[in-house]
């Protein structure tokens, strides 16, 4: 079961380099949360009732049910539909991904064989990690770049399941909450983006510059 | 102590959201920056070296910067109230209340004693700061506060992996300085390597130096000027002493050495950038923030070098705190009086702001590390340093590139007080006090380069041996 949710995420990874409407990101994002909720909750030996409530608010509440509503709601606000605008190609970009796929498979390998962490989830996590900058390095449109932080928060939550640390919950609960106000506030900013600039590209954000 | 500094500080600023008018925000104002000072001087008088609230310890590393953030934040509400008189009350108030959340998690970074805190209100420093920034509502402010607030994220994104992988070496996931110090040695030097490289890249978004200076220039000029004062000091100083705690627990790993030569690395390509950029850019507060880049290099070069460096770069950093902070509430005040910071638009100071004048031409002298500046005497050490351990390609590339430095600094300011220019400035009056204020602050920097009191020696001797 685990093992075939790791995969999914895998593929709802792969995906997210040929999407090309911002529904569909704030979909695999959603679907993300979902099968983040699936893996800790299976990998979680804990059986203290506060630890499963902290892993099912992080999880289902924020990453599947707010972060999403929020996305949606900067959609409904800015109009913005399509990814028309990426600097790469679609079949390119695919393969960018397939080959960061490889480099984790084999970076993992080397690195983390004869450690106590966990192979497959840090190779996911690194390759969540490489795929969020990737998104935002090849996208133009500025919601893209929002979806690959989101991607790259995603893998960190992944890389802590790799570890296997116990950190502190009010930290815990102090890093979701700052998560959920950057997010909130980028929203934000990108709200009042959409209302200057008609196609929310970088390209229109180059006037800081010596 | 700490519970009710807190508590007061978030009072304070949810009462100022309630204010109805802006003799009310000023007044909470200035109740805050009261507790700020009561705070600090409780600190340095009664509570040094106690831990409070589990997470926090009020050593003096955290107590001298905490006093800086005392004085300097105080003088730029000061300021704050002269510099936006004429603004209306809902951006008024989104500004003070921003920039007393900024003091407020910018001390508790100070006294953080457990990596994971620190990391967290370093991500509540990017909120705060991204307020100020989006003051004036502008196409240029709004597009400062997305990068800002975008890139900070995920530099700090970043900084949180290095932070995980600092904790495999932790004992029952406890992520304090002191605890990390006994066990840190035994972790892995290739885990150690990334987790280093991981929390340089996401603390250099705070501390202005390369790879993610740029989020920091752009701060500076899109804030308010008397907030870019508080964002290229306080701010900077929290990025610094977060650095600071990590150097020293790296300082007992075998990696050390590769750590040293990073720290080398980026404070060589912080000074190259500021080198670059102070040639090429046309504003005034753009040209000061990378100056910051630039000193900021030279502290990450004193740290690398090791021995007597990483004493001068702990004073390199309180020195130019004092010395920018001045600047940049007298470039508050040019602002005013030219309507413009373009480089090429400004001249003539001289015979509108004597005293202004006498002021940037001391604080410029002072960043230019020249006797008797404080900075000179941190550089000098710093540079000792490199001669005593050989790495003469460093002091090389160094001497190159702070002759640029000098130079662009040199024209900068002689254009400023001397050129000729149309513009009229008679629409704004001098405030004396404004320009006293920066005055006070850069002459105090420079009373430090003539004597350095015993205490501050020895003070910053204990933070050494802490």
């Amino acid at each position: 079961m685990l093992l075939a949710l790791i995969v999914l995420y895998v593929v709802s990874l792969l995906y997210l380099s040929i999407i090309e409407r911002f529904r569909h990101y704030v979909m695999i994002i959603a679907l993300q949360g979902w099968m983040l909720l699936g893996v800790a909750l299976l990998r979680l030996h804990a059986s203290q009732w506060y630890e499963l409530a902290f892993v099912v608010l992080e999880t289902l509440v924020f990453k599947a049910l707010v972060l999403p509503a929020i996305l949606y709601r900067v959609i409904r606000r800015t109009g913005i539909n399509r990814v028309h605008t990426a600097s790469v190609a679609v079949f390119n970009q695919l393969m960018m991904s397939m080959g960061l796929l490889l480099g984790s498979v084999v970076v993992t390998y080397y690195m983390v064989s004869d450690s106590p962490f966990d192979m497959v989830f840090f190779g996911v996590a690194l390759y969540a990690v490489l795929c969020g900058m990737l998104l935002i390095i090849t996208h133009k449109r500025i919601f893209s770049h929002l979806v690959g932080f989101l991607v790259i928060e995603n893998g960190v939550f992944l890389f802590a399941m790799a570890i296997g640390v116990e950190m502190p919950y009010l930290i815990n609960i102090a890093i979701l909450l700052d998560i959920l106000m950057s997010v909130l506030m980028l929203g934000m900013v990108i709200a009042r983006i959409g209302t200057r600039y008609r196609h929310m590209n970088v390209d229109n954000l180059d006037s800081l510059k010596d | 102590m700490m519970t009710a500094y807190l508590l007061f500080a978030v009072l304070i600023a949810g009462l100022m959201a309630l204010a109805r008018s802006h003799a009310q925000v000023r007044a909470l104002g200035y109740a805050f920056y009261a507790v700020q000072l009561i705070f600090a001087a409780s600190v340095w008088l009664w509570a040094r070296d106690t831990e409070q609230l589990q997470f926090f310890t009020f050593d003096t590393l955290g107590s001298l910067f905490l006093g800086l953030l005392s004085v300097i934040s105080l003088v730029a509400f000061c300021q704050s109230n002269v510099y936006l008189k004429d603004e209306t009350l809902h951006p008024f108030k989104t500004y003070h209340i921003s920039l007393a959340l900024l003091c407020t998690s910018a001390t508790a970074v100070y006294f953080s004693n457990n990596l994971a805190v620190t990391w967290v209100f370093l991500e509540a420093t990017t909120l705060a700061t991204a307020g100020l920034i989006y003051h004036g509502r502008s196409e240029s402010s709004l597009e400062a506060t997305w990068k800002y607030v975008f890139i900070c994220s995920t530099g700090i994104l970043l900084a949180y992996l290095g932070v995980l992988l600092l904790s495999t070496v932790a004992t029952q996931g406890d992520l304090s300085y002191a605890s990390l110090a006994g066990v840190i040695a035994t972790g892995n030097p290739l885990y150690l390597k990334i987790a280093f490289l991981f929390i340089l890249v996401g603390y250099s978004c705070k501390l202005e130096v390369f790879p993610l200076y740029t989020v920091g220039i752009d701060a500076n000029y899109a804030a308010p000027t008397p907030a870019s004062a508080v964002i290229s000091t306080v701010l900077v100083n929290a990025g610094f002493v977060s650095l600071m705690r990590v150097y020293r627990l790296f300082a007992l790993t075998p990696v050390y050495s590769w750590v040293s030569g990073v720290l080398v690395l980026c404070g060589v390509i912080s000074v190259l950038v500021g080198a670059v950029y102070l040639r090429r850019t046309n504003h005034y507060k753009r040209f000061f923030a990378y100056s910051t880049t630039e000193n900021l290099g030279i502290v990450l070069i004193g740290l690398g070098l090791g021995g007597v460096a990483v004493f001068a770069a702990i004073f390199h950093v309180m020195a130019h705190s004092l010395v920018k902070s001045g600047i940049f509430f007298n470039v508050a005040q040019i602002g005013k009086i030219y309507g413009s910071y373009r480089i090429n638009r400004i001249g003539n100071y001289v015979s509108v702001n004597r005293l202004g004048s006498v002021s940037m031409l001391l604080g410029t002298v002072s960043l230019l590390a020249l006797p008797p500046s404080a900075l000179f005497i941190s550089e000098l050490m710093i540079f000792k340093q490199v001669i005593v351990s050989g790495q003469w390609w460093l002091f090389g590339v160094m001497v190159v590139l702070l002759c640029f430095v000098m130079y662009s600094l040199s024209y900068r300011l002689l254009r400023l007080l001397y050129k000729p220019v149309h513009m009229s400035a008679d629409g704004y009056s001098v405030n004396r006090w404004v320009t006293w204020s920066g005055f006070v602050l850069i002459l105090s920097a420079v009373v430090l380069g003539v004597t350095q009191p015993d205490w501050l020696v020895e003070f910053i001797e204990s933070m050494l041996a802490g």
